[in-house]
Parts: structure tokens; C-alpha cells; sequence
């Protein structure tokens, strides 16, 4: 194994992983440390604040509360709705990842969790196009940065190398969880071979979203829980 | 080239804007909310637009690969041009906040960056010098007193005769329970001297106006102080209620800046709309109206600053229903309304006229869609750019205040 090959299988997603963590950690500790405004800027009406700010923090994110309020005063819900269907899709298909990371090989050898999985893949690719397409489109066009289309590339890159193995090879049951599983404990485990040349760009793509995480405006996944918390700050 | 503007902002730079500045992914829905972008469909009127020429200005730039990451530039004429629009073409009135599925507050980010742009000399210097002036009212005040008490009694003089009310009384500066704090023009008094006579309310008429320019041009240390000298005069007159006047951004000040502001200063002290004071003296019975009183198709326009920013909805609309028959809502309403356009201190700054009157269509289309007759309203800037609107397109409508409507139909 060459030298690049040992710091892509073995190094590089532990830096991953920590910058991923630490970096996510990081935004946060940020908006924590910024000075907070003297005032109560939330919106009304304004929910009983009675089992606290984080209660309700947790309740509106499960809820949804934003969004749905969101199509309520915009006269069209379909890219709202594509949008809702966007995170679904992501979420199923990360699910459907388990089997790579644990031994599941009843999971593995079923045809239906296949099928579920191809269908998460297609669904949130052709979503990405559709979010792509949106972007090109009227206003948003010029409210987009290249930032903006590159981390919708980045995630079709990862749907496209993810379908790529899911469609054209048949994975081992033990191989991936074996090394994956040892990664995590530092038992290295060989190289999985199963999944094909395009497993090397799926992990690829992967660490790098992994780094350009929390520097991006991905990081608005740890910003939704805690939108009502800067509100109230 | 704005230097100065991205180091004072850099300054100010609070958590919900660092938030926003981090968390906004550029979806656009909030132009859908925005008045302002509604009519124009101008770039710098939607309100993410409005946040990233913030931030490609905050952003080092120098580096060629992440100055094309950030589609990032030294600011240039044009970039001034778009900011002045993006800044001074809001009303803070907050409906894109609403629609944000994370909560981005523009109205804040506006504030700050006016200010940040005043220093830049780019500003709308008269709303910031009327802001000066209110500051600068109280260290004069005892100059202006004998004046203003001089006026008040004349006006007390003309409201006894034309009322027929010998015993009437607009005390001001006396130690009183309420103090009322009014806003510019004898409009704003007349209403509630009957309405507090026919309460039997022990209150007093406030020296200083509720009105806060430099609030809008986001200069919180400025509006501090302006308000600070009600506070004092409350506590010197002994007075356990404020009451702020039909007026927007004042109230918001009042209750949801004021904890913040005066802490101790203010406990013990009752804060509220008039429009909610009076609501409480029809509930109590300590006033009574002619039910039914006006037979004229009306609605009611939820002031964004009293609405959506301090969650005043139920207590209009329960005084006009008491004295209206037909009683039409807006749509949408409430919390969803639209902003007439007037807000944001765009009214003080003549050469706004038509911006403003731009703003407002879809203010228009929404009361000619309700077949109205009356707008009524609770805020003095609603009232002032209705009045413009209405005569701008023609819309034949009469603009009221609520309490308006209260002391016409009182019963004394």
C-alpha cells in the first residue's frame, strides 16, 4: 500500500471526523461568545416560555414550527416542500448507511432495505438537482455566490459515487463494517474491496464534506435547533 | 472605501448577527415577505441580499481563490449605491424574520448597518438629527415647560367648551397614577383627555414625546437616553403606569428594550400601550360606548411594531368590535400583515416620499380588497402613510386611530 493510499484509508478520516466535531463546536462557541443584544427580539406570538427557552427550542425543531410558518406566507410551498423532502431523503439515505458501520447482515442480503436505499439515493439526487436548478433560476441566481452551487455539487458528487456502488456492486456483509468498525477502535482492518473503484471517491467526497462542514453554510444544521435560542438571547 | 462602516459594524457585530451572517443559506423565501421587493423586484430589497452585502464587506478579501468562493470585491460606488438601498429602503418592519426558517432578524441587521453607515456620512441625517434633538429635550426641558403647559391649558379651555365638560382637566407634569406619554400635535391628547375623564383615570400628561428617531437609525445609546427621561419622570411624578401613545416603535421600545435598558429602574412600573390601557377600562366597566356606534365598514392594519414585534393583536380589535358593525380583517393579518411602508423612520425623510409610496402597493391592495370605509390603525406612522397612500391612489378611505373611535363613541 503506498504511502498516499495508508493517509487516505487510515489518517485523514480522523482529521475528518475531528474537524468535523471540533469545528461544528467551534461555530457555536462563537455565536455563544458574541455579545448578545439588550433586548427581547423574538417574534409573536410568542409561545409560553414556561419549561424554558430550550424546551421550547427542542419542541420547534421537532415540529418544524419555522418551516411550516414559512409556507404559510409564501404564496408558493413546492420548493418549501422540496426542501422539507431534501433533508428527509439525506436522513433516510444516511439510515440506510448503518449496515456499512455495524454488522447487520440480515439488513445487508435484504432486498427491500436495497431498494429502500436506491430510492433515498435517487430521491435526494434528483432533489439536488431540483435545489440546483432553483438556484439558476429568477432572484436566486443573483443572490448566489459560488459557494452557494459548490456545496450542492460536493453532495451530488457524494450521491453520484454512492449510487454508483449501490447500483453496480454487491457489498460483502463483514468487509465494510469490519473496517469501519476498526477504524473506530483502531484496530485497522484491509481496505474494503467489494464496493469497487467508486468507493474511493464516495470516501473522498465524504471527508471533505466532513472538513468544509462547518465553515460552510452547512453549519446551519447546528444553527435551526438553536435559531430561537439566539432569538431570545 | 467603506472603512469606516465595516469597522464599526465589525464593533456591533451581536450574536443574532453573527448568527445570521454564519447560518443564511441564500434560499431567497424572504423576498417573498418583503414589501419593498414585492413592487421594486430590486435585488438590494431582498432581505438575504441585504445581509450578504454585509457580509461580503466584513469578509477579508486579497485572496484570489476565496475572494471568487465569496464572489467577494473591494467595495466601489456601486457597492455604496446597492448598500443605501439595502439599508434605508426598510421599514424593520420584520415579516421576512417570520418567514426565515432560522429566525434571521434583518430589522436588526438593518439597524446596526444604519448606523454603522451613518458614521460613514450615509446616512438619513434628518431622522438622526430629530433623534439628537429628542436626547438633547430633557436638559432644556424646564425652559420649554411654562410654554408647552401654557398650550395645554388653552387646549383644555377649547375641549370644555366643546365638549360641555366644565371639570375637565389635562394635567401635565402633576403626580397622577398614569403618565401618558403622547406624540406630536394635539391629535394624540384629545382622544385620550376624554377617554381618562370618563375613566376617572388619575393620570398626567408626559412632557416628552414617545417618539425614538434614533432607534431607527439604530443608535441604542441615543434612544437610551431620550428614553431615560421618561423614566425619570415617571418615578419623580410617582406614576405606576406608563402609557405610550398610538406610536410603533415606541411601544417596542417600551416593552421589549426597556427591561434591558433600565433594569431596577423601572420595577413597579406598569409599561403599556394606551390602546391596551383603554381596552382594560371597557372590560373593567370603567368606560362605557355606544355599541354599534359607527355603521361604516372598517379594518383594522396590525402595525408591524405593535403586532408582530410586541404582540398587541386581540386589544384593537376587541375596542373597534365594540363600537363598529362591520368589522372587516385585512389578509393576511395580525402577525402576517403587510407593512404599510411608512415605518423605519422613512416618514421623517422627505426625500423617501416615493420609496415610501412605492412600499406601500401592497398596503393598497389589501384594503381595496376589503371594500373598507375606515382604515383604523394604532400607530403614528401607520396613520401618516395611509393618510399619503390613500390620497397617492385615490383609495377614499378615512384613516382613525382606535382610540379615536373609543372617544367618539364614548358615553359620558
Amino acid at each position: 500500500m503506498s504511502t498516499l493510499a495508508f493517509l487516505f484509508y487510515y489518517v485523514t478520516p480522523y482529521i475528518a471526523v475531528a474537524v468535523f466535531f471540533g469545528g461544528l463546536a467551534y461555530r457555536v462557541y462563537r455565536w455563544w461568545r458574541a455579545k448578545p443584544v439588550a433586548a427581547h427580539l423574538s417574534l409573536y406570538p410568542r409561545p409560553h416560555r414556561r419549561w424554558g427557552a430550550f424546551m421550547e427550542m427542542l419542541i420547534e425543531t421537532v415540529t418544524l414550527k419555522m418551516v411550516f410558518n414559512a409556507i404559510k406566507i409564501s404564496g408558493s410551498a413546492l420548493p418549501i416542500t422540496a426542501g422539507l423532502a431534501l433533508h428527509g431523503a439525506l436522513f433516510l439515505a444516511l439510515a440506510h448507511h448503518l449496515p456499512v458501520f455495524f454488522h447487520l447482515p440480515a439488513l445487508r442480503s435484504s432486498a427491500i432495505w436495497a431498494a429502500f436505499g436506491t430510492l433515498m439515493g435517487l430521491t435526494f439526487g434528483a432533489l439536488l438537482l431540483y435545489a440546483l436548478a432553483h438556484r439558476m433560476e429568477g432572484r436566486r441566481k443573483h443572490l448566489s455566490v459560488p459557494q452557494d452551487y459548490l456545496a450542492l455539487l460536493l453532495l451530488i458528487g457524494i450521491v453520484v459515487t454512492g449510487l454508483h456502488i449501490r447500483l453496480l456492486h454487491t457489498l460483502d456483509a463483514q468487509e465494510l463494517p469490519r473496517f469501519f468498525l476498526g477504524l473506530a477502535t483502531f484496530h485497522w482492518q484491509p481496505v474494503p474491496q467489494s464496493a469497487g473503484p467508486a468507493f474511493i471517491w464516495h470516501f473522498a467526497f465524504v471527508q471533505l464534506l466532513m472538513v468544509y462542514f462547518p465553515f460552510s453554510k452547512f453549519s446551519h444544521m447546528v444553527g435551526y435547533p438553536l435559531a430561537k435560542m439566539v432569538a431570545y438571547s | 472605501m467603506l472603512e469606516t462602516f465595516t469597522e464599526v459594524m465589525r464593533q456591533r457585530l451581536s450574536r443574532p448577527l453573527q448568527y445570521f451572517m454564519d447560518i443564511c443559506i441564500r434560499c431567497g423565501l424572504c423576498a417573498d415577505a418583503c414589501h419593498f421587493y414585492a413592487d421594486s423586484r430590486d435585488l438590494a430589497h431582498i432581505p438575504a441580499y441585504r445581509a450578504l452585502l454585509v457580509k461580503k464587506l466584513l469578509q477579508s478579501k486579497g485572496n484570489p481563490l476565496l475572494d471568487w468562493y465569496r464572489e467577494n470585491h473591494w467595495p466601489d460606488e456601486r457597492t455604496v449605491e446597492e448598500l443605501r438601498k439595502a439599508l434605508w429602503d426598510c421599514t424593520g418592519c420584520r415579516r421576512c424574520t417570520l418567514i426565515c426558517p432560522f429566525h434571521l432578524d434583518t430589522g436588526l441587521l438593518v439597524s446596526t448597518a444604519r448606523y454603522a453607515l451613518l458614521q460613514e456620512g450615509l446616512g438619513m441625517n434628518m431622522v438622526a438629527e430629530i433623534g439628537k434633538a429628542e436626547v438633547s429635550k430633557g436638559e432644556i426641558i424646564d425652559a420649554l415647560k411654562e410654554f408647552y403647559v401654557g398650550q395645554i391649558q388653552e387646549l383644555e379651555g377649547r375641549l370644555r367648551q366643546e365638549w360641555g365638560i366644565p371639570d375637565l382637566r389635562i394635567p401635565v407634569d402633576e403626580p397622577a397614577r398614569v403618565l401618558y406619554v403622547p406624540v406630536v400635535g394635539e391629535h394624540a391628547i384629545i382622544p385620550l383627555a376624554k377617554i381618562f375623564y370618563a375613566a376617572k383615570e388619575s393620570w398626567t400628561l408626559s412632557l416628552f414625546t414617545a417618539t425614538n428617531h434614533s432607534f431607527f437609525v439604530g443608535d441604542m445609546e441615543k434612544a437610551k437616553k431620550a428614553a431615560h427621561w421618561i423614566v425619570q419622570e415617571a418615578r419623580r411624578l410617582g406614576a405606576q403606569v406608563i402609557a405610550y401613545a398610538e406610536c410603533g416603535h415606541a411601544t417596542r421600545t417600551l416593552l421589549n428594550f426597556w427591561d434591558h435598558w433600565f433594569g431596577d429602574e423601572i420595577a413597579g412600573i406598569q409599561r403599556v400601550s394606551v390602546v391596551q390601557l383603554v381596552a382594560s377600562y371597557l372590560q373593567e366597566g370603567r368606560i362605557r360606548v355606544r355599541e354599534g356606534a359607527f355603521d361604516v365598514p372598517m379594518t383594522y392594519h396590525d402595525p408591524c411594531n405593535l403586532g408582530r414585534n410586541a404582540g398587541i393583536f386581540e386589544e384593537p380589535r376587541m375596542l373597534i368590535r365594540a363600537v363598529a358593525t362591520d368589522f372587516r380583517e385585512l389578509t393576511p393579518n395580525r402577525e402576517l400583515n403587510w407593512c404599510c411602508g411608512g415605518g423605519g423612520g422613512l416618514i421623517a425623510e422627505p426625500e423617501m416620499f416615493e420609496v415610501r409610496m412605492k412600499a406601500g402597493r401592497k398596503k393598497v391592495e389589501q384594503i381595496q380588497r376589503t371594500g373598507a370605509k375606515w382604515v383604523v390603525t394604532a400607530c403614528e406612522n401607520c396613520k401618516t402613510q395611509l393618510s399619503d397612500l390613500n390620497e397617492r391612489y385615490g383609495l377614499g378611505v378615512e384613516i382613525k386611530g382606535v382610540v379615536d373611535l373609543i372617544a367618539d363613541a364614548l358615553v359620558l
